[in-house]
């Protein structure tokens, strides 16, 4: 059976007055994901990977289109899917602050139907899980951000969800709890549970994700394998340089792998590549050619989105 | 069940870290005080106990409606709601749970009230009929959780907190015949009054606290319990319907 079944799921916010705009978050998504998959939701802000998650984990309605969580419906068999489900929605929700972590987790365990003590034996297997025994019995108010957010994804998994819903469950958290977090979810799927991972950051579902889906505006771009992610980023790289003869950049621009040579802001340019291998040509040239200040970096997702979105003529 | 333990729980935490919800425990021995003072100034101590049942009354109701009322509410501005609904236990009884734990509470507010007549007026409650006191008082508890309900539901429709708080406390206590006996007033607001269980438990509960023998006793109390669930039904369907439009509208969340 699969894990998650979306099919031509479609929401629109209505406005809330007069003077705002309707907003098609999701248009006809449909994707699918097998049991035991950790597979990435990756678009910019505002694609609609929130409002995907919300429709999956039963809170939100859609507006048309069917979804299905272990093949329960997800609006007319909420009782069943809930049990399943398991859902971490970013930052620092969902904790009672005035509250311990352990009373927070407690709780959770209870509404998630565990005994009492079931509740309590979880909870600590879960706070140690997440490095927070030691702060267990302080108030929630009295955390760090990022111990509020290890306790957040402790109160996910207290359910013991077959299929979780992460949504950007990294952002914020400093470089190592990231990559801690990310070799627990690799432990999460390896306990056999399903793993939908909603993220803006294309090394981090590069990283964690057995397959990737790519939205933009509501709308499906691909499904790909995080190889193919991972080949569109090397490919594409963006150069920043300051102090280059025109002539030299003119030279540059017709080099093989140049996708575009542009003035920026004052004496700057920005050179962008779209081949394996072009940049470090370009960048040879570059130093030879005595410029100062030279810096690389990914392109956004947006500007590999256009990428992916031109080779394969698709239109937005 | 399971649920409603949870609940409990989860409330004698949150009360126990914010003490300072509990005004109705501070302000319900100074009532007291005050309208003692009234009656014995008016000289007719046969209206005693009703003076003393009057804050007891007051604190239930105010714990219902500001307490209990503020739940969801404040669950959606700590981004709880969403987590809660997607959990596998239904919000009514969470919600139940929380509000039985705040009438036992509230019911404390007896006792302070007893302690505070005692002490200040040498005035004790008359216990004429305690069993039929001590199931009144019960029933009534436990219809003010049905009507907490309602008023959880309606507080997260309501743009203006204030408003909602203000026209459901003290306009209540007059209809209620929490302070006056609704015989007292005026004659159009007895209809009105003969539907709130308010008025039934504030007249059944002053009635065991006198001599005579309380006429129907088990009727009366039935009435308050029978209106007491039918507020609780109507309260639940209105959770229900708000819950269905927030999921619909995407206001679970406040962001
Ligand atoms: N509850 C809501 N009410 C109105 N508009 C919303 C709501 N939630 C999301 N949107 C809009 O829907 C679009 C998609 O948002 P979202 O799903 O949060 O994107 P993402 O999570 O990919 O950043 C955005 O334009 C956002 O403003
Ligand atoms: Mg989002």
């Amino acid at each position: 059976m699969e894990a998650v079944e979306v099919e031509e799921i479609t929401r629109v916010f209505e406005p809330r007055r007069r003077s705002g705009t309707r907003v098609v978050a999701l248009e006809e998504v449909s994707l699918t994901v097998p049991t035991g998959e950790i597979h990435g939701l990756l678009g910019p802000n505002g694609a609609g990977k929130t409002t995907l998650v919300k429709i999956l984990s039963t809170v939100l309605l859609p507006t048309s289109g069917k979804a299905r969580v272990l093949g329960h419906d997800v609006v007319d068999e909420t009782e069943a899917v809930r049990p399943l489900i398991g859902i971490v929605f970013g930052g620092e929700r969902g904790l009672y602050w005035r509250l311990t972590g352990r009373q927070n987790l407690e709780y959770w365990g209870a509404l998630y139907k565990l005994s009492s003590r079931g509740a309590k034996a979880r909870a600590q297997q879960l706070l140690e899980r997440v490095g927070m025994v030691d702060k267990a019995d302080e108030r929630v108010e009295e955390y760090s951000r990022g111990m509020k957010q290890r306790l957040h994804l402790a109160r996910g998994l207290m359910g013991d969800g077959k299929v979780l819903f992460l949504d950007e469950p990294t952002t914020g958290m400093d470089p190592l709890a990231a990559r801690e977090f990310r070799s627990l979810i690799g432990e999460l799927r390896d306990e056999g549970r399903t793993i939908l991972l909603a993220t803006h950051d294309m090394v981090e579902a590069e990283m964690v994700c057995d397959r990737v889906t790519l939205i933009d505006r509501g709308k499906v771009i691909a499904t790909e394998s995080p190889r193919t992610l991972g080949q569109v980023l090397s490919r594409f790289q963006r150069i920043d340089v300051e102090g280059v003869p025109p002539a030299v950049l003119d030279e540059i621009r017709a080099m093989r792998g140049v996708m575009s040579v542009t003035a920026v802001d004052g004496a700057g340019t920005r050179i962008e590549v779209d081949e394996e291998g072009a940049t470090q040509l370009v960048l040879e040239r570059l130093v030879d050619a005595g410029a100062t200040s030279v810096r690389t970096s990914l392109p956004s997702l947006e500007e590999v989105y256009v990428q992916l979105i031109g080779e394969r003529g698709m239109e937005i | 069940m399971r649920g409603l333990l949870a609940g409990f729980r989860l409330e004698l935490h949150v009360v126990r870290a914010n003490p300072d919800s509990l005004i109705p425990l501070v302000t319900a021995p100074l009532f007291a005080i005050i309208f003692l003072a009234i009656v014995r100034q008016g000289g007719r101590s046969d209206l005693e106990p009703d003076a003393l049942m009057a804050p007891v009354l007051m604190s239930l109701w105010w714990i219902a409606l500001v307490q209990a009322g503020s739940m969801i509410t404040a669950d959606r501005w700590q981004a709880v709601l969403e987590p809660l609904i997607a959990a596998p236990t239904s919000l009514a009884s969470v919600l139940v749970g929380r509000i039985a734990f705040l009438m036992c509470v509230g019911l404390l507010s007896f006792f302070e009230v007893w302690l505070a007549g005692w002490l200040i007026f040498g005035v004790s409650i008359p216990f004429e009929h305690p069993l039929e006191l001590a199931l009144t008082l019960a029933a009534t508890a436990l219809a003010m959780a049905g009507a907490a309900v309602a008023f959880a539901a309606l507080f997260v429709m309501t743009r203006n907190a204030y408003t909602f708080i203000n026209s459901a406390s003290f306009p209540f206590y007059v209809l209620g015949g929490v302070l006056v006996p609704v015989a007292y007033l005026p004659d159009w607001i007895e209809p009105v009054s003969s539907v709130l269980f308010l008025s039934w438990s504030a007249d059944l509960l002053r009635a065991t606290l006198k001599e005579p023998a309380v006429d129907d006793f088990w009727g009366r109390l039935g009435m308050v319990l029978v209106l007491g669930a039918i507020t609780f039904v109507l309260g639940r369907a209105i959770l229900f319907y708000v819950l269905h439009r927030m999921r619909a509208k995407g206001e679970l969340a406040t962001a």
